[in-house]
């Protein structure tokens, strides 16, 4: 009798072993369905075999070469506009890494003042509206910039160049890649490096052999997302590349909603859905098969003292600054000259703004929730889940989906399929979790391939139950990789740079619609208006960081 | 930490919990769902004495530029997301009439004759359609005086003048794709000087470096040289110079930017509010007093410094802020709604290809 409880206790834990990770995955997998997927899909419906929405404004729809699948390829515009949002995603890639891993070597291995700061002022691009952040580099490198103008007098005009907008790119992207190398570093065993070392290895070689591959699966991760975001940026292209420079995107955005072509714009998206997924499938890839569990015991920072050290060091950080740093330096400068402007302020000191900080504040707070909370529970069910080879990468892959959609596509689409609820704060909120949980989840996935079994391995033998040794043991270790991908996934929540394309509410005005309404309006108090509020944001958004990365090992 | 994290988001959850109970015991009376553009605004005194007056609950809801907002009402006409709809104006109203969206509308509001007709079909009130006009405004050039006065350069007398080397690199437009005022100028250019003469404007226009931006914030605040830019002639509106001096810096009396209405660059946009078909029954006597609170004295007066329009309504007072710094150009362009109609997307592609490509 007691050993037939057993037995029937040995079985139910069989039972839940394998099918706790489909219960784990249960949550974000219908998530992604109801708010991505479907909507997705049933655009794409709409487009390919509904009634014809662009009515007398189209012209012989169905025929001629925008009527079938390969009018991508045969169309020269759109081949230029697909080659081009390629190419300039490719270079930015290679340029983040060329830039960025020196600067997150330096970060992970040395020790200097303010490099706190530098690692958290590193997300602010992250939050600032498009169009402000092109003010800022505008003012820098702009025609009538601080250095565009020397430039310009010197036959060098930078102006609807694609430089402009590679310089754009980098902007609001370096960070990713830096944050994602400082982490990979601090994975590094210094037991095996110390080793290498003894051995005779050179530094230059300890790093080739040792360091760069424990970084390659977290590269690959962030380049990923850096070529995600490239290629299916819009605005951003837009204001700095001019329109010669337009990405596919900015196509898609035109076709579906000023248009309403959704033949045309449907065909078009599944092409660029196609890319992205190949990109994200190359990510999964690499971090299948470099991914390796380890004991690490981190390299302690070393004090920056000889003069060739600060002057790396100097080097790197003027990099740093002349990318990220200045065009922010730029918004904030013509924020402190704005508070001079009591106009601007009386347009500011009312109602509207507390209420449109306060929305900031709570949706971001619950989209943050929501997003780690879908992201924790996706990592841990592809961790538990026994599958291997493809279907693992697959299911790896699935984790970019939400950046491997056009936005445009996803906002239409739920507008059709969901009409009476397009208008409702859970859908807005929805969308924001969406738009940020790929962070924490694909941040958790590499943490959690880290993990060795043993940790807990050891905690189960000693009697702990799943939950228990989740909540002791598997939490604790992968808490810097949450914090990490929650402080991703707020500066999305808090830049929402998508939510344009949603409905919106005068009573849900975040900071960033504010910030909008203020550029569209005419007066100079309106621009300084603008400018304070984006500085605001950013303010608001580094004490956030600090919140959430108070105790970072990486960072304190 | 991870305990006071875990707490911190249990209290959150609960608050979004009381937030949506509020929300839904706020929904008992009347929801009347209004579709706007982004450019909508009212103060929120005039709103709330609206809806203490009709007794209903006002829902705004903003569906982008005003291209976008249609395209949304188009493609949810089945199942309608609003019950009534400002901000269609000339240029989009033929493609709401031919989707079919549109309730007319026949109260009061509509048999009153309004300063500006919705297009050239309207009747004798103004309406067409159904669509009752509540507002219009001049999609026009600025100039930057600073800019003219400094380099010593005269200003354009036509649009011909602009193709002149003078005038090499020195106006910026927006996409008529992506921006209304960008499409208003299109329309006004083909009005003025004829189709194939307009896009060859457009053409010599390219030759001689006009700048394409996205939307109206961009072209007026990173290209137009008077916030940074290097283009001192813009495309805005007619009410732009009066607003630069309401929201100036310090209190100045001139503005600093004025109009430049030349022959084949003045369109006016009319802007109308109308009833969606297929609406919800119960709002609609809240959707018929929601149009003609928009032609009501506190709103024709309200949206002349809240949106930078002028009132349809005929006896509504000028403001002194447009009175000053805004006067109406003697005359403008505009185009019947079926050659829009017929034309439009047409007209799109082959601007796309003569500036752009």
């Amino acid at each position: 009798m007691h050993k037939m409880r057993r037995a029937s206790g040995c079985w139910s834990i069989l039972f839940l072993r394998r099918w706790a990770p489909y219960m784990l995955a249960l949550a974000p997998l219908l998530f992604v369905v109801v708010m991505l997927v479907a909507p997705t899909l049933r655009l794409v419906w709409e487009g390919i075999w509904g009634q014809d929405l662009a009515m007398g404004l189209s012209e012989e729809a169905g025929t001629g070469p925008a009527g079938n699948a390969w009018s991508i390829v045969l169309d020269p515009d759109l081949r230029w506009r697909m080659g081009w949002s390629l190419m300039q995603a490719t270079a930015t890639c290679l340029l983040a890494l060329v830039l960025g891993v020196p600067l997150a070597w330096v970060l992970a291995r040395w020790q200097f003042t303010g490099r706190e700061l530098v690692l958290r002022l590193l997300m602010l691009p992250f939050v600032v509206p498009t169009l402000v952040a092109a003010l800022g580099v505008l003012a820098l490198w702009g025609p009538r910039g601080w250095l565009g103008a020397p430039l310009a007098a010197a036959g060098f005009e930078l102006e609807e160049t694609p430089w402009m907008l590679l310089y754009g790119n980098l902007f609001f992207n370096l960070c990713l890649l830096v944050r994602a190398g400082v982490q990979a570093l601090e994975q590094v065993s210094s037991t095996r490096l110390a080793a290498a070392r003894t051995l005779g290895a050179t530094a230059w070689r300890a790093f080739w052999r040792i360091e760069w591959p424990v970084m390659v699966p977290w590269l690959a991760s962030s380049l990923c997302l850096v070529f995600l975001y490239c290629f299916s940026g819009f605005g951003l292209a837009l204001v700095l590349g001019g329109q010669r420079y337009a990405t596919v995107e900015v196509e898609i955005y035109r076709l579906v909603a000023h248009e309403l072509a959704l033949a045309q714009a449907s065909r078009l998206a599944l092409w660029t859905m196609g890319l992205n997924t190949l990109a994200a499938l190359a990510y999964a890839w690499v971090e299948q098969r470099l991914a390796s569990p380890a004991h690490v015991t981190p390299l302690p920072r070393r004090q920056v003292t000889s003069l060739t050290q600060r002057c790396v060091l100097a080097t790197v950080l003027l990099v740093l600054f002349m990318v990220s740093g200045a065009p922010l330096l730029a918004i904030v400068l013509r924020a402190l000259l704005a508070l001079a402007n009591t106009n601007s302020m009386a347009l500011l000191l009312n109602e509207e703004t507390l209420s449109a900080l306060q929305n900031t504040l709570v949706f971001s707070t619950l989209a943050l929730c929501f997003s780690s909370l879908l992201g924790v529970l996706h990592a841990l069910a592809l961790h538990a889940s026994e599958i291997a080879g493809w279907r693992k990468v697959a299911a790896r892959t699935a984790s970019f989906l939400p950046f491997a959609v056009s936005p445009v596509m996803m906002a239409f689409g739920l507008l059709l399929l969901y009409p009476q609820w397009s208008a409702s704060l859970p859908v807005l909120l929805g969308a924001y979790a969406l738009l940020a949980y790929p962070f924490v989840a694909t941040a958790l996935t590499a943490a959690l391939d880290q993990l060795p079994a043993s940790y807990t391995q050891a905690a189960a033998t000693l009697g702990a139950r799943p939950w228990r040794v989740f909540w002791r043991v598997t939490l604790p270790l992968i808490s810097p990789a949450l914090r990490r991908g929650a402080s991703f996934a707020a500066a999305t929540a808090l830049g929402e740079f998508a939510v344009s394309l949603f409905l919106s509410r005068p009573e849900w005005t975040t900071l960033t619609t504010l910030i909008h309404q203020h550029l569209g309006r005419p007066g100079a108090s309106h621009l300084d208006a603008a400018m304070l509020l984006s500085a605001l944001l950013m303010l608001l958004t580094l004490g956030c960081f600090i919140l959430i990365e108070t105790h970072d090992r990486s960072v304190s | 930490m991870q305990r006071r994290f875990f707490s911190f988001s249990m209290a959150l959850l609960a608050l979004s919990g009381v937030l949506s109970a509020l929300g839904a015991s706020a929904q008992q009376q009347v929801t009347l769902r209004v579709m706007t553009h982004n450019s909508f605004s009212l103060p929120k005194e005039t709103l709330a004495q609206f809806e203490k007056k009709a007794g209903v609950k006002l829902q705004i809801v903003k569906g982008g530029s005003a291209g976008e907002m249609l395209n949304k009402l188009i493609l949810t006409r089945n199942q309608p997301i609003a019950d009534v709809v400002y901000g269609i104006d000339n240029t989009l109203l033929p493609r709401a009439q031919a989707a079919g969206i549109i309730d007319p509308y026949l109260g009061p509001a509509a048999r009153r004759k309004a300063a500006a007709p919705m297009d050239d079909k309207a009747d004798a009130n103004g309406v067409s359609a159904g669509v009752v006009p509540v507002n219009y405004g001049y999609v026009t050039f600025n100039i930057d005086k600073a800019w003219f006065a400094r380099q010593g350069l005269s200003l354009p007398a036509s649009l011909q003048d602009l193709t002149r080397p003078a005038y090499n690199r020195l106006v910026v437009v927006q996409h008529p794709a992506t921006s209304s005022a960008g499409q208003a100028f299109l329309l006004a250019t083909i009005s003025g000087l004829g189709e194939d003469a307009a896009f060859d404007w457009w053409a010599r226009m390219r030759a001689n470096g006009v700048k394409v931006a996205q939307g109206w914030s961009d072209a007026y605040y990173k290209d137009f040289s008077k916030n940074g830019g290097t283009r001192p002639i813009v495309v805005s509106y007619a009410t732009s110079p009066a607003a630069e001096v309401f929201y100036s810096k310090e209190k100045i009396h001139t503005p600093p930017t004025a109009n430049l209405f030349l022959t084949g660059a003045v369109f006016r946009q009319v802007e109308g509010v109308a009833l969606l078909k297929g609406a919800d029954p119960t709002a609609r006597e809240a959707a018929m007093a929601f149009i003609e609170f928009m032609r009501s004295p506190a709103v024709q007066h309200d949206l002349q410094t809240s949106m930078w329009m002028y009132p349809a309504e005929a006896q509504a007072k000028r403001v002194d802020a447009l009175q000053q710094h805004a006067q109406e150009p003697a005359t403008f362009n505009s185009l019947p709604g079926t050659a829009l109609h017929a034309n439009a997307r047409r007209w799109l592609h082959r601007w796309n290809t003569v500036v752009l490509k």
